[in-house]
């Protein structure tokens, strides 16, 4: 009979999966592991205590992502979601949409060295607010380009129903195309709210260092050589997207393809 | 739309006018000496040349690998703890995939330790470059265990959508042995409906930052990492040396979004 090594294989890519995340997680918890020791000398909550006793910032850097990818993911949402229906009604829809590709498609990063000198004349350059509106015009593109595929003829159908019927345009908004799009403006806030949360490059151009998000901490971390804060950064870092994705996960790829 | 439109153009201006002398502290005036200087210095062409084979190579092999799972664990990556499992590995960004790999494969890293243990090395200096080194190791690593599930959920989705089990059933009782259902099926539907998606990630790890930050080499460097080095070092005069490969960046990527998306703009919406 032959033998079958598919549940051996099965459960080495879930190891792979759950190594890094199990990794982190003790590395946090370490501390004097120095070479060639396998385990480390210590282990125990000491970082994360000195993480909540704010000592090196972590927390408000926890909190300055939180406020500013959840700005980003509302703002662009929301934007998105009503830019795009004005894009779709437009007779140069196609080149409208392709538009909305180029600073998609842009590097972040190269695209905030080359917009630094407009962010500095306009006073956004090292602070909260100036990382915001960087980071937003990256997501707004990204929900632009995704509420693309809510708009169609069925949609325009709904609306000029309504509209037969006497309704008015914020009846139409509210009551028809708001519940329609519930789940799609979900996802959306999700994903752009992912990615301010993962930004780096833009953020450090922008943001000069004194903006200091959880990926800048990390960045730190790595250049002093701080393995174990660094680890703990990564835990804050990563975890909250665990919980997103869990309730985000049933949608995410529906809407790729 | 001036929203996203404006700022793209703005930068791309901002950007032109550094690299011909006409913005910029130290510059004068028209001039194409930086051009000649970034074409002479071949570290342009390098550095793109760099760049387009880590993508390459971190494609096929994330695209081989997210295609053997796919065919071989589609059934049972429809229950519920493993469908959850393929999604956790989107939740690391690249900082923390760069941050985890040099955990792993540094000379101080936890192989390296490993390796210590069962004698086969007797000092850090032994054990191989895996990071930051000349094969960029480990960047396609980093890029493959990024890009293998998201391949994975993508090829996933489109084997359910395109109903490829019912055409593989019917190809078998057609007479189609497994192979050809696999390279005259599965494959072209597979590869059909997501190429636009796989070029847009070619462009992704083109401009990738992050992973090659952490986990390069000096030189050469992949490109978004050699435009900010170039943008921010202290010798002012060479600003606009890093201006013209930003230029030459954008004209590649914003021709590629032109011939990647502008055909298609007329049916998409037509559902």
């Amino acid at each position: 009979m032959k033998p079958n090594w598919k549940p051996y294989i099965l459960s080495l890519i879930v190891l792979l999966i759950l190594f890094p995340f199990i990794f982190m997680v003790l590395l946090s918890l370490s501390s004097s592991w120095r070479f060639p020791e396998v385990l480390p000398g210590y282990f125990g909550f000491k970082n994360w205590v000195t993480v909540l006793g704010s000592e090196t910032g972590l927390l408000q850097s926890f909190i300055i992502s939180t406020v500013i990818s959840l700005s980003v993911g509302i703002v662009s949402t929301f934007s998105g979601f009503l830019i795009s229906r004005a894009v779709f009604y437009h007779k140069k829809k196609g080149i409208l949409t392709l538009f909305a590709y180029f600073p998609y498609v842009l590097a972040p990063v190269v695209f905030g060295a080359c917009l630094s000198y407009f962010f500095l004349k306009m006073g956004l350059f090292g602070n909260v607010t100036g990382v915001i509106v960087a980071q937003f015009l990256i997501a707004f593109p990204y929900a632009l380009i995704f509420f693309g595929s809510f708009w169609n003829k069925k949609i325009k159908s709904y609306e000029d129903l309504v509209a037969t019927l006497g309704g008015t345009s914020q009846q139409t908004f509210f009551k028809v195309l708001l519940p329609l799009a519930k789940s799609m403006l979900l996802i959306c806030f999700f994903q752009t709210f992912l990615i301010s949360w993962f930004e780096y490059g833009l953020t450090s151009i922008i943001g000069v260092g004194k903006v200091q998000t959880l990926t800048i901490k990390v960045f730190l971390f790595i250049k002093e050589a701080n393995y174990y804060y660094g680890a703990l950064s990564c835990c804050l870092l990563i975890f909250p997207p665990v919980v997103l994705l869990y309730f985000n996960k049933r949608y995410v790829f529906k809407n790729l393809v | 739309m001036l929203i996203g439109v404006v700022p793209f153009f703005a930068a791309f201006i901002y950007a032109l006018g550094y690299s011909f002398g006409l913005l910029g502290v130290l510059n004068n005036g028209f001039t194409t000496r930086f051009w000649q200087s970034v074409f002479e210095s071949g570290e342009f062409l390098k550095s793109f040349g760099y760049s387009a084979a880590i993508a390459i190579v971190s494609l096929v092999l994330s695209i081989g690998g997210a295609l053997w799972v796919t065919l071989k664990f589609r059934r049972e990556l429809d229950k519920k703890f493993l469908s959850f499992m393929m999604y956790l590995p989107l939740a690391i960004p690249g900082v923390v995939a760069g941050f985890f790999m040099i955990q792993l494969f540094s000379k101080g890293g936890f192989f390296a330790r490993i390796a210590f243990q069962m004698g086969l090395i007797e000092k850090t200096a032994q054990f191989p470059d895996l990071v930051n080194d000349s094969l960029a190791f480990g960047i396609i690593v980093t890029f493959i265990t990024m890009l293998i599930p998201f391949f994975t959920l993508l090829f996933l989705n489109v084997y359910k959508n395109e109903r490829i089990e019912e055409l593989s059933i019917l190809a078998h009782a057609l007479g189609a042995n497994a192979n050809q259902v696999t390279r005259r099926v599965f494959l072209p539907i597979i590869l059909k409906k997501t190429w636009v998606l796989i070029a847009l990630y070619f462009i992704f790890l083109l401009g990738a930052y992050e992973v090659p930050l952490i986990l390069g080499q000096e030189s050469p460097q992949m490109l978004s990492v050699l435009i900010i080095r170039e943008t921010h070092q202290f010798d002012l005069s060479k600003i606009s040396e890093g201006y013209v490969v930003a230029v030459i960046y954008t004209i590649v990527v914003s021709i590629t979004a032109i011939l990647l998306f502008l055909p298609k703009q007329k049916n998409v919406y037509e559902t």
